[in-house]
C-alpha cells in the first residue's frame, strides 16, 4: 500500500527540523522509507521537490546550502523556524478561538485552525471555550466564488491574471487581464480591485462575474500596489448609495417601511397618502417600482418619467 | 439603496426548519494534518498521558481525526533505520510519547506562523473586532491579541493586508439581540417583510445571532410556532421582555451551505430576463438558468411564497418577465396598471405636471 503523503510530509519534516548540518537528496531519500519506495529517481525528485513546496506552504523556512565539493543539502534552521514567544491569556485565547472558525472557506479555514494548532502547541489557555465566552455570537465569512482562491494567492504572490469577466448587464463575458492588488468582502460578495491592464486604470470586480478558470499570466506587476486599496467606496457607489439630490414621493399610509427609514422628512396628507422626502441616487426608480400602487413619484419630473417608464414596461408585460 | 430594495434571500423570514445532520465532512488535506501534526509532537512533548478527548478540544478537531494522526505518527521519525521512530501510542483515553528524546529538545520547539496562517487568523480576527454587537471587554481582548500575534508573526503578517472582510449589521438592534440571548429573556420586534411590504409585530426567543454577509437572528417566533430568521436591518423596533426566553430543544442547522436552501415541494417560478437582469441569478437561489438567445437567461426558482415575487417582477421592467404562474405574472400588470392610473390622477390636478406622461 502506498504511504499516505502526510507521512511522508511529516518525515521530511523532522528530518529537516532535526538535522544541525545540511542533508543531501541521498541522504534523505534513505531516511526516509516512502522515498526509497518511489521507484526511479525521476518520480523521487518529482516527489521530493513536490514536498518541499508543500512544507514551504504551510511556513517552514527550508535553505538550500552547496558544500565544497558542490553537493546540494537541505535543512531547517531552527532560528528562522521558531515561533517568537507570544504570551496570551484566556480572554485573548478566547477570542482567537471565536475568529478562527469564521471562514468558510477550506484552504483558510484549514490555516486558521493550524495557526490556533501552533498557539496552542507554545502554550495557549484552553480552558475557556470561545463559544461559552462570545455568547451567541456566530460571524461566519462566505465564500462561494470558484475565483477566490487563485486571486487570492495571485494577490499574495503578485502575479498577474487573466480571467473571463461578465459584466453586470453585458451578455458576453470577455477576457480582462489584471494585475491583482487587494480582495474584499463587503455585504457578502467578494470583490478584486486591480489594476486593468487593457483599460489602463484601476477597476473593481464582483468575483460571482467572473466565469471561467483564474489563469496566470508570466511577469510581473507594470504599475505600483497603491498602500490603500478603496474596494468599498466604488461598490457604494455602484449602489447608488451616494445620493446627491433629493425626491418627493406620496406613500400609502402603513406602506413602504424602508423608504420611511430613509426619509428626511415626512408629512401626513390624509386620505391614506403621506408626502415623503428621500435621498436620490442612481437605482432610485427601479426600487420605487417595487412598490407598486403604493408610491407615486412627485419630484423631480426626471424620476416620475423614469417610473412611468418602467411602469408602462411591465403593465405591456 | 439599491441593495435595500432587493431582496438577496427571499426566504429569510418564511425559512422553514430544516436539519442538515451532523458536521460538513472535512476532506483529508495532507497539508492541513502535516501542519497539525508537527504541532502535536510539541504539545504532547509537554503533556505525558494527555487525555484524547482534551487534546481533541484543543486542537479543534474530532476524537476520530485526532486518532488518526496518532496512527500515522508511530511511522514518523528522523530515520526509519535507526530506530528513531515516535514510540507514541494511545488506550483510546490517554496518549503516550515513550520516547521523547527521540527528537531533539530543539525540533519539538513550537513553529513560526505561515504567511497564509497569518492571513487568514488576522483578517478574521479584524473582521469580528469589526461587529458593533461584540462585547466591548471580547473587543479589548481580540484587539490586544490581534497586535500580539502580528508581531509573532513578523514578516508574514504582511499579506493579511490583502484581504478584508466587513461585517454588516445594526449596532443598536444587535446588542439588544446579544443581551436577550445571553439573559435568555424573549424579545418583542416590529418586523418589516419585503415580501408583503409590510411591518409586523411578534414574539421571538432567539436562539443565536449569525453573521452572513448581513447579520440575522435566528429564533422561534411564538406567533407562527416555528423556527424563523430575522434579519437585523429589517427590525423597526425591539424590546427586551421580562418573560424567560423559552425556544425549543432544536438541532441547529449547518448554515454553510448558505442561510436559504429552498425546499423541493415549493412552487416553481419561471422567470426570463435580458441581459440587464442578470443580476437575478446572482441574487435569488435557483434550481436551474439558461442562456437564451439574447444574452438573457431563463431563470427556475422555486419559493414558498410566489406572490412574494411580485416585487420582482415589477423592478425588472422591460429587463424581464415572469413566465409562470400566470397568477403572479397577472398580478404584476395588474399591479403596474394601477400604478400608472394614479400618475394620471395627479396630471388631472395638474398640481405636479408629468413629463413624458401619457
Amino acid at each position: 500500500m502506498a504511504i499516505a503523503k502526510a507521512e511522508r510530509l511529516m518525515n521530511l519534516a523532522l528530518c529537516l527540523l532535526g538535522t544541525r548540518r545540511p542533508l543531501s537528496k541521498r541522504e534523505l531519500r534513505e531516511s526516509i522509507e516512502a522515498y526509497l519506495e518511489a521507484g526511479s529517481d525521476d518520480s523521487f525528485n518529482r516527489m521530493f521537490e513536490r514536498d518541499k513546496d508543500d512544507l514551504r506552504e504551510l511556513g517552514l523556512v527550508i535553505e538550500t546550502v552547496e558544500n565544497l565539493d558542490g553537493e546540494v543539502g537541505y535543512l531547517a534552521r531552527r532560528d528562522s523556524n521558531r515561533l517568537p514567544p507570544i504570551t496570551l491569556d484566556a480572554e485573548e485565547a478566547a477570542a482567537l478561538g471565536l475568529a478562527a472558525k469564521v471562514w468558510q472557506q477550506a484552504r483558510l479555514a484549514g490555516a486558521a485552525s493550524g495557526a490556533l494548532q501552533k498557539l496552542r502547541a507554545a502554550g495557549l489557555p484552553e480552558d475557556v471555550d470561545p463559544y461559552e465566552a462570545h455568547g451567541a455570537l456566530e460571524p461566519r465569512i462566505p465564500v462561494h466564488e470558484a475565483a477566490f482562491e487563485p486571486l487570492m494567492l495571485a494577490c499574495r504572490d503578485r502575479r498577474p491574471v487573466v480571467f473571463d469577466y461578465r459584466k453586470a448587464t453585458a451578455a458576453r463575458p470577455e477576457p480582462r487581464h489584471v494585475e491583482p492588488w487587494a480582495l474584499e468582502c463587503w455585504r457578502g460578495h467578494w470583490y478584486l480591485a486591480g489594476w486593468d491592464r487593457d483599460r489602463g486604470a484601476e477597476r473593481v470586480f464582483r468575483l460571482s462575474r467572473i466565469t471561467g478558470k483564474v489563469r496566470s499570466r508570466s511577469g510581473r506587476f507594470t504599475v505600483e500596489v497603491p498602500d490603500v486599496v478603496t474596494v468599498r467606496e466604488t461598490v457604494a457607489s455602484w449602489a447608488g448609495e451616494t445620493a446627491d439630490r433629493s425626491a418627493l414621493i406620496r406613500l400609502r399610509t402603513g406602506a413602504g417601511y424602508p423608504l420611511r427609514a430613509k426619509a428626511t422628512s415626512v408629512r401626513e396628507l390624509g386620505d391614506g397618502w403621506d408626502e415623503l422626502e428621500i435621498p436620490y441616487g442612481h437605482g432610485l426608480d427601479a426600487w420605487l417600482v417595487e412598490f407598486g400602487p403604493d408610491v407615486v413619484v412627485l419630484e423631480p419630473a426626471e424620476l416620475r418619467a423614469d417610473v412611468v417608464d418602467r411602469l408602462r414596461a411591465v403593465a405591456k408585460g | 439603496m439599491w441593495w435595500t430594495g432587493c431582496v438577496p434571500w427571499p426566504r429569510a423570514e418564511g425559512e422553514r426548519s430544516e436539519t442538515v445532520a451532523g458536521k460538513p465532512v472535512r476532506p483529508v488535506n495532507a497539508i492541513d494534518q502535516t501542519r497539525r501534526m508537527l504541532s502535536l509532537v510539541t504539545y504532547l512533548r509537554e503533556r505525558p498521558g494527555a487525555r484524547v478527548e482534551d487534546v481533541a478540544r484543543a486542537f479543534g478537531i474530532s476524537e476520530d481525526e485526532l486518532v488518526s494522526d496518532l496512527d500515522v505518527l508511530p511511522m514518523c521519525g528522523t530515520s526509519f533505520r535507526g530506530g528513531d521512530l515516535l514510540d507514541i501510542d494511545t488506550d483510546g483515553e490517554r496518549i503516550w510519547w515513550r520516547n521523547p528524546a527521540a527528537l531533539g529538545a530543539e525540533t519539538a520547539e513550537p513553529l513560526r506562523i505561515a504567511a497564509d496562517e497569518a492571513t487568514a487568523l488576522l483578517v478574521a480576527a479584524r473582521a469580528v473586532s469589526t461587529l458593533p454587537g461584540l462585547r466591548e471587554s471580547d473587543r479589548q481582548a481580540l484587539l490586544r491579541a490581534t497586535a500580539k500575534v502580528e508581531a509573532a508573526s513578523g514578516e508574514a503578517a504582511g499579506a493579511s493586508s490583502r484581504l478584508s472582510v466587513t461585517f454588516e449589521s445594526e449596532g443598536g438592534v444587535f446588542a439588544d439581540v446579544d443581551r436577550a440571548i445571553s439573559e435568555r429573556r424573549r424579545l418583542w420586534i416590529r418586523y418589516y417583510s419585503p415580501a408583503r411590504d409590510e411591518v409586523t409585530e411578534r414574539e421571538i426567543d432567539p436562539i443565536r445571532l449569525v453573521s452572513v454577509g448581513h447579520t440575522y437572528v435566528e429564533a422561534w417566533c411564538r406567533r407562527s410556532e416555528a423556527r424563523r430568521t430575522f434579519r437585523l436591518d429589517r427590525v423597526a423596533e425591539i424590546k427586551i421582555l421580562d418573560e424567560p426566553s423559552a425556544p425549543p430543544e432544536i438541532e441547529l442547522r449547518d448554515l454553510s451551505e448558505g442561510l436559504v436552501q429552498p425546499a423541493a415541494e415549493d412552487p416553481e417560478v419561471v422567470v426570463e430576463v435580458g441581459p440587464g437582469g442578470r443580476w437575478v441569478a446572482e441574487y435569488y437561489p435557483h434550481d436551474s438558468a439558461d442562456e437564451l438567445a439574447d444574452g438573457g437567461l431563463r431563470i427556475t426558482l422555486r419559493t414558498p411564497d410566489p406572490a412574494s415575487l411580485r416585487r420582482l417582477a415589477l423592478r425588472l421592467g422591460r429587463d424581464g418577465r415572469i413566465v409562470s404562474p400566470a397568477e403572479l405574472a397577472d398580478s404584476a400588470r395588474q399591479a403596474a396598471r394601477e400604478a400608472l392610473a394614479a400618475y394620471d390622477g395627479v396630471e388631472v390636478q395638474g398640481a405636479h405636471p408629468v413629463s413624458g406622461g401619457q
